[in-house]
């Protein structure tokens, strides 16, 4: 029978059960109903996911619509190492990679082996195609990312316009630079929550703002025309061993830039190996001493004031002149020659003349301000350069005559090609632009339009001005080189010794040459300068920059089918002279 | 009366209250094995195996719950013995040939597929030897020899499981612990014995705790942690119930789910099959409707849910307490607290873990996490205490 004694033990044991019972009763009401702010923001710690999606950027395409530069759908192949290390598959995993990947397999074996690291990247920016092969293995430890890879179809072509993002996605160059807000777009933006397996629950999704791809830049430039331009800068470099080459194609009426190219380039989708030099664009960041491209803004200022005309007669002291103590020479001597041959011999004695005797300092210096030198123009790139000229009240005796015939002054292609577009535009100054229009969501929100920047002289001084430079080209002008069968060309050329490095004076070796210029000559459609950096061993500018401006016009106006008056009378197509 | 079994007709005199309390624990069981494997798509297939397989061990844990009321529990003596020695015969071929899942050798392969797991079985055979031995001897238990074979009986099957299952091996000890208590052991004696349990788990948390307060280096450290014999996951469960946060994504994991799905339940909880603790694979998919059973439940079905299962278990630890002051005799006093001491250790051991009172361990909860063994082991020891219902005596 049962020892009564010990009934109390069974009795303890039923109350010590049941009291246990109790206290895991109380420790549910805490949890369940109790203060758990902690446990709640564990649980959205977990649960919770906030992503943003990136966005595409917008792409940038040439006037026709072409593709110039757009964002291409690449993933990341990533890897979590303490994953892979604590499976003890670092070799195996580094091989697999580096053979799909194509990486020296020490490189990705380094990656991999580091233990305490959670996330590593192997490749970035690998296509679709071979990031499925991999994924198709299953390796534990390796995960892929979507990303986007800026490309550059055409590569070098136009490099220092369209310029380049970097690896983040920001644009850091050229119109990719100006243009990034309006190009990056709005990055979408996803919250929601996830499975204990990382999957997103679709049925929780708090906010899904879905990203907007930015705006499409379309260019005023045009793939082809750009062509011509690099084409032609490329021989030049070859032929004359120049040290560079730079060069824009614009609409003279519209100030509309067709091309605008410069040497060295460099190849867009390698823009990290791209040295500095490669990436300067030359045409609106290289203040240079224009030389004689000058003398045609100096003859339009004294035509429009009246001070002179075509037929007014210089005497150019056989080829050596002694101004303010110091002797100009001509390369070629002249006796008495006409404005209108000065301009087209290219004569410094005549053009110094005019510029320091005929012209007070202060009205040469306001001429050459209106006609745009030494400000900026906006012409919407980054890296415009304003040049410099002395301000006038600084200005030493000597300085007018040697401002006349483009020394002591500096200047962008940009300026001078503006300066002449002026002359060929009637006397009106138009603001150059890159940007024809902006399309955002199928929806044009900027549109490029012309603009006129000033009036630096009047239409019959611009008229008179541009006949004269017509004859430049000319039998027995300075740019012979620059004629292209089937039009007049009128233009100027320019050959400036380079200023010393750091030391008064000039270069004896050193020159830049140069030509600018437009056609048809009678109602000039586009312009074109070229410029040409130290060409080796021949340094005229109508000797280097005309052949390659001829080149560039050519094929130019022929892709743009541009109308020559001057074709209507056969056998006349070097002009009708006057 | 035909040998030990008696008259199909002494059913009805079991007692009902723990009828339905089993019942009810059994059928929660089983729409909560349904819910924890709810998903959707085509893994919901797999759900509908495993609650279905529960049926069916309800069923088969039905026969032995009845096969347990119909037999005289009196004869249990006899057979005690032989029951014990098969049961270690099992647990040593478990060591030598068992089947491993989810990297423990638990489980023994038997024909046609039926999983074993000898543990469970071994639990029984330890509580009728020590209820058997015990009532026999009587008074003579006060001398200390006799506890000292008794806890030999319990320490070979202990040690055999320990190998694999340190869960299982810690459920002895309250069974052992309870039957020597309410069968008359010497209070000193059983005090001795406690002190000796908690020297023995202060020295395993010192071991892994006092080296690296005290500065010693890691290969020190390293050296006195494998001196616990206690394997690496373990371990890392141990540290992880003390600084869950730091292990956060380890054996922290687990724990800091688990509290999150019971926090989360509120009051009412959030619905049958509505858990997104689970469902959504936060709680590791293989446990969850096995040890993790509970969490799902506390998610679901919230404070109100989780009361009622408190409730439920206490009902049937009370009825079987209640039972062991009825019962006729000594032995069937022990075999009812033996029982309860068992089915009270696996339901607090497996709630106390999931509220986060005690490390994370291996061990199921009675009658309703996923598994064979257990449920039938289960319900024939609850049925052992009808068995002692029937019998003992009753104001009518």
């Amino acid at each position: 029978m049962i020892d009564r004694e010990n009934g109390w033990r069974l009795l303890f044991t039923a109350t010590l059960l049941m009291l246990a019972m109790l206290g895991l009763g109380f420790r549910l009401a805490f949890l369940h109903v109790g203060p758990h702010e902690r446990t709640r923001e564990l649980y959205e710690e977990v649960t919770h996911i906030q992503r943003t999606i990136n966005a595409p950027r917008g792409n940038i395409v040439d006037a026709r619509g072409r593709l110039l530069a757009l964002d291409h759908p690449t993933v990341d192949v990533c890897v979590d190492p303490k994953v892979i290390c604590a499976r003890g598959q670092v070799l195996a995993v580094s091989e697999v990679l580096s053979r799909a990947l194509q990486l020296p397999r020490g490189v990705v074996q380094s990656r991999v082996d580091r233990p305490k690291r959670r996330f590593e990247y192997v490749k970035r920016f690998v296509s679709e195609e071979k990031a499925e092969e991999i994924r198709e293995l299953a390796l534990k430890g390796v995960f892929f990312r979507e990303s986007t890879v800026r490309q550059y179809p055409q590569e070098t072509l136009m490099c220092h316009v369209v310029g380049f993002s970097n690896l983040e996605g920001v644009g850091s160059a050229g119109i990719e630079l100006i243009m990034n807000k309006l190009l990056k777009g709005r990055p979408g933006l996803l919250e929601s929550e996830v499975d204990g397996r990382r999957n997103e629950l679709y049925s929780l999704r708090k906010v899904d703002i879905a990203p907007e791809q930015g705006a499409d830049i379309h260019l005023t430039l045009d793939q082809n025309i750009q062509y011509f331009t690099e084409k032609a800068l490329d021989e030049v470099m070859e032929e004359y061993n120049a040290k560079g080459a730079w060069a824009i194609v614009q609409r003279v009426k519209t100030g509309e830039i067709l091309a605008m190219a410069a040497r060295p380039g460099f190849d867009l989708n390698d823009f990290r190996n791209a040295v500095d030099p490669q990436k300067m664009n030359s045409p609106i960041g290289y203040n240079y001493e224009p030389g004689s491209t000058m003398k045609a803004m100096v003859i339009a200022a004294a035509i429009d004031m009246g001070i002179v005309t075509p037929e007014t007669m210089i005497d150019c002291e056989n080829g050596a002149w002694l101004h303010e103590g110091r002797i100009l020479h001509d390369s070629h001597p002249y006796g008495i020659l006409s404005v209108s041959d000065i301009l087209k011999k290219s004569s410094n004695i005549g053009i110094a003349k005019i510029a320091a005797l005929y012209m007070k300092p202060e009205v040469l210096d306001s001429y050459l301000r209106d006609f745009g030198i030494a400000r900026k123009h906006g012409a919407g790139l980054p890296g415009e350069e304003s040049g410099y000229l002395l301000p006038v009240s600084k200005w030493p005796k000597i300085k007018a005559s040697r401002v006349g015939i483009g020394q002591g002054v500096t200047v962008t292609a940009l300026q001078m090609m503006n300066a002449l577009c002026s002359i060929g535009n009637g006397g009106v100054l138009m603001k150059p632009y890159v940007v024809k229009k902006i399309v955002h969501n199928g929806e044009t929100i900027v549109e490029g339009k012309p603009e006129v920047a000033g009036r630096p002289i009047s239409a019959e001084a611009a008229d008179i001005t541009l006949k004269m430079l017509a004859r430049v080209t000319e039998k027995g002008g300075t740019g012979r080189r620059a004629c292209v069968r089937g039009y007049r060309v009128a233009g100027k050329t320019g050959t400036a010794q380079k200023t010393l490095k750091g030391r008064r004076g000039y270069s004896d070796t050193n020159y830049i040459g140069s030509f600018m210029g437009f056609l048809p000559a009678e109602d000039p459609e586009i312009a074109i300068i070229v410029v040409v950096d130290e060409p080796q061993p021949i340094h005229a500018g109508g000797r280097v920059a005309a052949p390659a401006f001829a080149e560039i016009a050519r094929q130019t106006a022929r892709y743009l089918d541009i109308p020559s008056p001057s074709y209507k009378f056969a056998g006349t197509q070097s002009g009708n002279g006057r | 009366m035909i040998g030990p079994f008696d008259d199909f007709r002494v059913l009805k005199k079991m007692n009902w209250l723990l009828n339905i309390a089993v019942g009810l624990l059994i059928i929660l069981g089983i729409m909560f094995i349904y819910s924890a494997c709810y998903i959707d798509g085509d893994q919901a297939a797999e759900g509908g195996i495993k609650h279905r397989k529960q049926m069916l061990w309800a069923m088969v844990g039905l026969v032995a719950y009845l096969t347990a009321a119909l037999y005289d529990y009196r004869w249990l003596g006899r057979i005690s013995w032989v029951f014990y020695a098969a049961c270690l015969v099992l647990l040593v071929s478990v060591l030598i040939g068992g089947e491993t899942i989810g990297g423990a050798r638990r489980w023994l392969k038997l024909p046609g597929g039926v999983l074993l797991q000898p543990s469970e079985l071994a639990k029984l055979a330890v509580i009728i030897v020590l209820s058997r031995e015990l009532s026999r001897l009587g008074s003579g238990l006060r001398r200390l020899r006799l506890v000292f074979l008794m806890l030999l009986v319990t320490a070979i099957p202990m040690a055999l499981i320990l190998v694999q299952d340190l869960g299982t091996t810690i459920v002895f000890v309250p069974i052992v612990f309870a039957i020597l208590f309410v069968g008359g052991a010497r209070i000193r004696v059983l005090l001795l014995l406690g002190g000796a349990v908690c020297i023995l788990v202060m020295l395993v948390l010192g071991a892994l705790f006092l080296p690296a307060k005290l500065g010693v280096d890691e290969e020190g450290q390293a050296r006195v942690t494998k001196a616990t014999f206690l394997k690496d996951y373990q371990r890392q469960r141990i540290e992880a119930f003390f600084d869950p946060e730091k292990y956060a994504r380890e054996a922290g994991y687990s724990y800091i789910q688990t509290r999150i799905a019971v926090g989360s339940g509120g009051v009412f909880g959030k619905g049958f099959t509505k858990g997104t603790q689970n469902i959504l694979g936060f709680l590791p998919r293989s446990v969850a409707p096995t040890d993790f059973l509970f969490s799902v439940i506390a998610e679901e079905t919230g404070f109100v849910g989780s009361v009622v299962l408190l409730l439920l278990f206490g009902t049937v630890i009370s009825c079987g307490m209640h039972v062991a002051a009825l019962a006729r005799e000594k032995m069937g006093r022990l075999l009812c607290v033996g029982v309860v001491a068992m089915f009270f250790s696996h339901a607090f051991i497996n709630v106390a873990m999931i509220v986060g009172l005690l490390p994370i361990t291996g061990l199921p909860l009675p009658l309703l996490s996923y598994g064979g063994s257990f449920m039938v082991c289960t319900m024939g020891a609850l049925g052992l205490i009808q068995s002692v219902y029937i019998r003992s005596h009753r104001p009518h």
